[in-house]
Formats: structure tokens, C-alpha cells, sequence
């Protein structure tokens, strides 16, 4: 709040004073009061006004100032309210009887969503448990009945199905997942196996350079995250060349570092930057259909929810490749 | 035969399993009323249970860890819950393996083939006809003549050799290969059934391992 803000808010005050004091000078001078009592009143009038003015200035200012400094320290601008200390001046507290109020009014109204979010997802998780049922008999009755036809439609159904669940999960919850130390040559194993049909089929080689390696994460998040990467070699490879998937792994102090490698379409540079966006599916996406662009926006969401860190690096007609970063945990260190 | 125990409530996926496990050469008993389903169990005594968690009367993570206060029974959870937490949870109480639906049966047969193979020990050698394996090894002898296999050709012929005299299809020993960390290809394999026969030769088995048109093969 500067100075002159505050006297040109308060000109009409300013302007009343000098009227009372005209009127006030005009009667002295009708009643012949002398020169020298006129100057004293004249300064003790001057002065009186000028304490009330800066004096309002100044318990303003410091209010004001406060509540800016918090308001720009703050993440969350939204708590102000229970950042501010009452003042004692009247407009001061009606700014935050207002506050007070619209934030609560604010609260309920976010409370009644994460409830109705809450809802939604519990039932999208038991939507998925119930679906997984009759997937299950689906695939065994395929199975027994040597019918393998239906059994790849089938796999594509549940990866779409496990998309959703962990796209609820990566969106609004904290204690879905357990992190724990996992063998990465384990994970990928299990990968390896569930993937091998699509492998065979597609006559991509799988090369796994995995010596054991610990990382800190959730298991299944990290199946999950990983099956996306793999998914995706198995849908963009070249089908004029030897093609090839490799997933390699190294430790150093700080961190590991898991890439997944293809000799793949690859995908453009203009491409490249938007590929962890929500729904993007870019030049690759246009030229394979059964792109919805959701497989890397969620596992990228959920690198980030676990604390590891996801990149790409790609070259058209030639590779791509995925990293995966975990940084070495001091408090887990600690733990053990 | 090794009897195995199946504690599912719905009737389809049930069934289907027990068609699966039939298929695969194995004695199946399935719980059709889920009262007292621990007495059942230890009445049945089979090898091996897979027990879903979501059953009605007591769940199955409950009925696990009764069980486990009288018996040691291998147990494989299996279930619709995909989270680790879950997983944990069942290992804490004493599952041998934790499934999750819907999953792929040869990794279900894989699974189940492993654990009761654990319960059993793997003897250091193998006797077939006048030849002695040694799988630790990858060796194969006979009287004084010796080959040594590689690692693939030993996954092969140690399977080939647990089944002998059933057709063993392609995709089984790919499964199989690819169970023990073998990630190869179409190629691969017959390059690999291949080398085999011609170190069998060696040995003067000239058709032990027979190729059945579009079944697979078969030791004999």
C-alpha cells in the first residue's frame, strides 16, 4: 500500500477537513482573535489531522503488507485465511469474517467432491475385482478348449481393464501402494513370461542383461509401469529388420537406472515431447490404431508417485529407448 | 498322481479349472459348500490348494492362517485384488504363491509345477534307459561316453524327460525356457532341438526325441 494510494483513497476525508478548518478559520477571524492564537490552533489542527491519517496508514500498511508476504510464501493460496491475525481495525475484520467464510464455504464444497471422487473410485476398484471374474473363466475355457483365437482379444481387454484400475490409483490415493526392496531381473521375468506369446508371435527377440539388482518401489506399480514400455516395442516395431527388445540395468551410488530399448519405429522430434502427455498419441498413433494414449501419461504419473524418474529418447526409423531412474533412499537406508 | 484342492466359489472359473488341471495330469478335488472348509481340507489332505481369497463364510485369508496352526500344506492364493499390499499379506500368513486374476494358465501349471516339484527333491541323477543325467551338471553319460549340453538343450531335454512318452508341445518348452530366464525365439528353439538329437546321436540314440506334425514332440 503506498502513501499516496492511501491519501488519494481518502481525498474526501482530506478535502472535509480543510472545509471544517476553513469554516473554523473564517469564525476566529470574525471574532478578532488574535494572529498568534490562530498559528498555535492552525499547528495543533495540522498536526491532529495528520496523526489520524498516518496513524490509519500505518496499522493498515503493516496489516496489508502481512498478508501479502504470506499470500505469495504460500503453495496453497487457499489457507490465507488461517494465516492472517485479526486487526483491530473495522474493514480489516470484515476481510476476514469474508475469508473466513468463503473458505469454509470452499472446504465443504471440495470435501463433498473428494467424497463423491472417493465413491467413484471404491467402485471402479470393485468394478475391476468383478470384471477380472468372468476375464478369468474366459481365458481358461480358451485355453481348454486348444481355441487360442480369442485368448490375445482377451489379454488386450484386461490390459485396458488394469489401465483403468491403476489410472484410479495413480490419480487420488496415497496408500495403495507398498514400497519395499525388488529384484528387477524378478519383475522382469515375470514381464518376460506374461509377454511371451506377443514376443513369439511378433518375432521380436528379448534380450535381458539384468544382473541382481535391488530397487526400492512397489512391485506391482512397477510391473505395471514397465508392461507399458514393453507394450508399446511390441506394437511399433519395424517388420523389415531383425527386431529387438533390451532391457538393461545399472547401479551406481545414487541411483539405477533401468532402460528398455527397441529397434523400433521410433518416434519424431516433434512427437517426442508430448508422449507422456494425457491422450496423446501423435504420428505413431495415427498409423496404429489401437492407441489411446493413456499407457505412458499413467506410468509417468506413477514414476512420479513412487519417486522415480521417467525419460525417452527416440530417433525416427531407428530406436527408442526408456529409462527408468530410482534414486538410492537415505531414509530407507536408515531403516534397514 | 498329486491331488490339488480347489476353493472357489464362482462355479465358471471353477469348472474351467478343474477341466485345466484334469488336462494336465493332475487329481483335482474342488470344494463345492464353503462351511467348514478347513475340515474339508484336512480330510481331502490333497498336496496342494488354491484358495481364492474372496469365498464366502470365512475369507480366504482368514482360512489361510487357520490353516496354518495344523498344517503345512502348499498353498497358492489366488485372486481378483491386484495390490502388493494384498500379495504381503497372504505371504505373511503362509501362502506358498499369490495369483492374480485372470491369469495365464501356463503360468498358473508353471507355478504350480514348481512348488510341488520344491516339496519333492530333484535327485542329483537321472536314470533313462542305460544313459544317466546329471541336470545340476548338464551332463549326459553313458558307460564311459560323456556329452555335455548347454543350458537350453538341458531345459529341453529335462522337460522332455519328466514327460517322456506324452507329446510335448512347442509352446510348453517355450514356456519352460522362458521360466528359466531362456528368452529365445522360434529359431532358436529348433536350432536348439536340433543340436540336441545330434549329441544324442552321439550317443546312439538316433530318434529319441521324435517330432509329432503339429503337436510337438515326444520322447521315447
Amino acid at each position: 500500500m503506498k502513501i499516496t494510494s492511501f491519501f488519494k483513497d481518502k481525498l474526501f476525508n482530506l478535502i472535509l477537513y480543510l472545509i471544517a478548518y476553513g469554516i473554523l478559520l473564517s469564525m476566529l477571524f470574525v471574532f478578532h482573535v488574535s494572529s498568534s492564537l490562530i498559528l498555535a490552533f492552525t499547528i495543533v489542527y495540522a498536526f491532529l489531522v495528520l496523526l489520524i491519517f498516518l496513524y490509519e496508514y500505518y496499522r493498515r500498511k503493516y496489516f496489508y503488507k502481512q498478508l501479502f508476504n504470506n499470500l505469495k510464501n504460500l503453495d496453497e493460496k487457499y489457507l490465507i485465511s488461517e494465516m492472517i491475525r485479526e486487526p483491530n481495525f473495522l474493514d480489516g475484520k470484515i476481510l476476514c469474517q469474508v475469508l473466513y467464510e468463503t473458505n469454509k464455504s470452499m472446504k465443504e464444497n471440495v470435501n463433498d467432491y473428494e467424497f463423491k471422487l472417493n465413491d467413484f473410485k471404491e467402485y471402479i476398484e470393485t468394478w475391476i475385482h468383478e470384471v477380472k471374474l468372468p476375464l478369468a473363466t474366459l481365458t481358461l475355457k480358451n485355453h481348454n478348449s486348444k481355441n487360442k483365437s480369442s485368448i490375445k482379444e482377451i489379454k488386450k481387454i484386461d490390459n485396458y481393464v488394469e489401465q483403468v484400475l491403476y489410472y484410479a490409483r495413480s490419480e487420488n490415493s496415497e496408500k495403495d501402494y507398498l514400497i519395499k526392496e525388488i529384484s528387477l531381473k524378478k519383475v522382469i521375468h515375470k514381464l518376460a513370461l506374461e509377454n511371451k506369446d506377443a514376443f513369439l508371435e511378433n518375432n521380436v527377440t528379448l534380450e535381458v542383461d539384468i544382473t541382481d539388482i535391488k530397487v526400492l518401489t512397489d512391485a506391482k506399480w512397477l510391473e505395471f509401469i514397465i508392461n507399458q514400455i514393453i507394450s508399446n516395442s511390441l506394437k511399433y516395431y519395424r517388420k523389415d529388420v531383425d527386431s529387438f527388445v533390451k532391457i538393461t540395468a545399472f547401479k551406481n551410488e545414487d541411483k539405477t537406472i533401468l532402460s528398455i530399448y527397441d529397434n523400433g519405429i521410433g518416434i519424431s522430434k516433434t512427437d517426442l515431447p508430448q508422449v507422456f502427455n494425457k491422450s496423446f498419441t501423435g504420428n505413431n498413433g495415427r498409423i496404429i490404431n489401437s492407441s489411446t494414449g493413456m499407457g505412458l501419461y499413467i506410468a509417468k504419473k506413477m514414476c512420479l508417485k513412487l519417486g522415480h524418474e521417467i525419460t525417452i529418447e527416440s530417433k525416427v526409423g531407428e530406436y527408442t529407448k526408456v529409462n527408468i531412474i530410482f534414486y538410492n533412499n537415505d531414509y530407507f537406508a536408515v531403516l534397514k | 498322481m498329486q491331488k490339488i484342492l480347489i476353493i472357489e466359489d464362482d462355479i465358471n472359473v471353477r469348472e474351467e479349472l478343474k477341466e485345466l488341471l484334469i488336462n494336465s495330469n493332475y487329481e483335482v478335488v474342488a470344494l463345492a459348500d464353503f462351511k467348514n472348509s478347513l475340515e474339508q481340507i484336512l480330510n481331502i489332505n490333497p498336496d496342494l490348494v488354491l484358495l481364492d481369497i474372496n469365498i464366502p463364510y470365512l475369507n480366504g485369508e482368514e482360512l489361510l492362517k487357520n490353516l496354518r496352526k495344523e498344517s503345512n500344506i502348499p498353498v497358492i492364493m489366488v485372486t481378483s485384488k491386484n495390490n502388493e499390499i494384498d500379495e504381503v499379506l497372504s505371504m505373511s500368513y503362509g501362502a506358498d504363491d499369490y495369483i492374480t486374476k485372470p491369469y495365464n494358465p501356463t503360468i498358473l501349471l508353471l507355478r504350480i509345477g514348481a512348488i510341488l516339484k520344491r516339496m519333492d527333491n530333484i535327485p542329483d541323477s537321472i536314470k533313462y534307459k542305460d544313459l544317466l543325467i546329471y541336470p545340476r551338471q548338464a551332463l549326459i553319460k553313458k558307460q564311459d561316453k560323456e556329452i555335455i549340453l548347454t543350458k537350453n538343450e538341458m531345459i529341453i531335454f529335462s522337460y522332455l524327460l519328466t514327460n517322456k512318452n506324452e507329446i510335448v508341445s512347442r509352446d510348453e518348452l517355450m514356456t519352460e525356457l522362458w521360466n528359466n530366464d531362456e528368452y529365445i525365439n522360434d529359431n532358436a528353439l529348433t536350432v536348439n532341438i536340433s543340436r540336441l538329437r545330434d549329441k544324442l546321436e552321439e550317443l546312439g540314440y538316433d530318434d529319441m526325441i521324435e517330432t509329432r506334425k503339429g503337436q510337438g514332440y515326444i520322447l521315447l
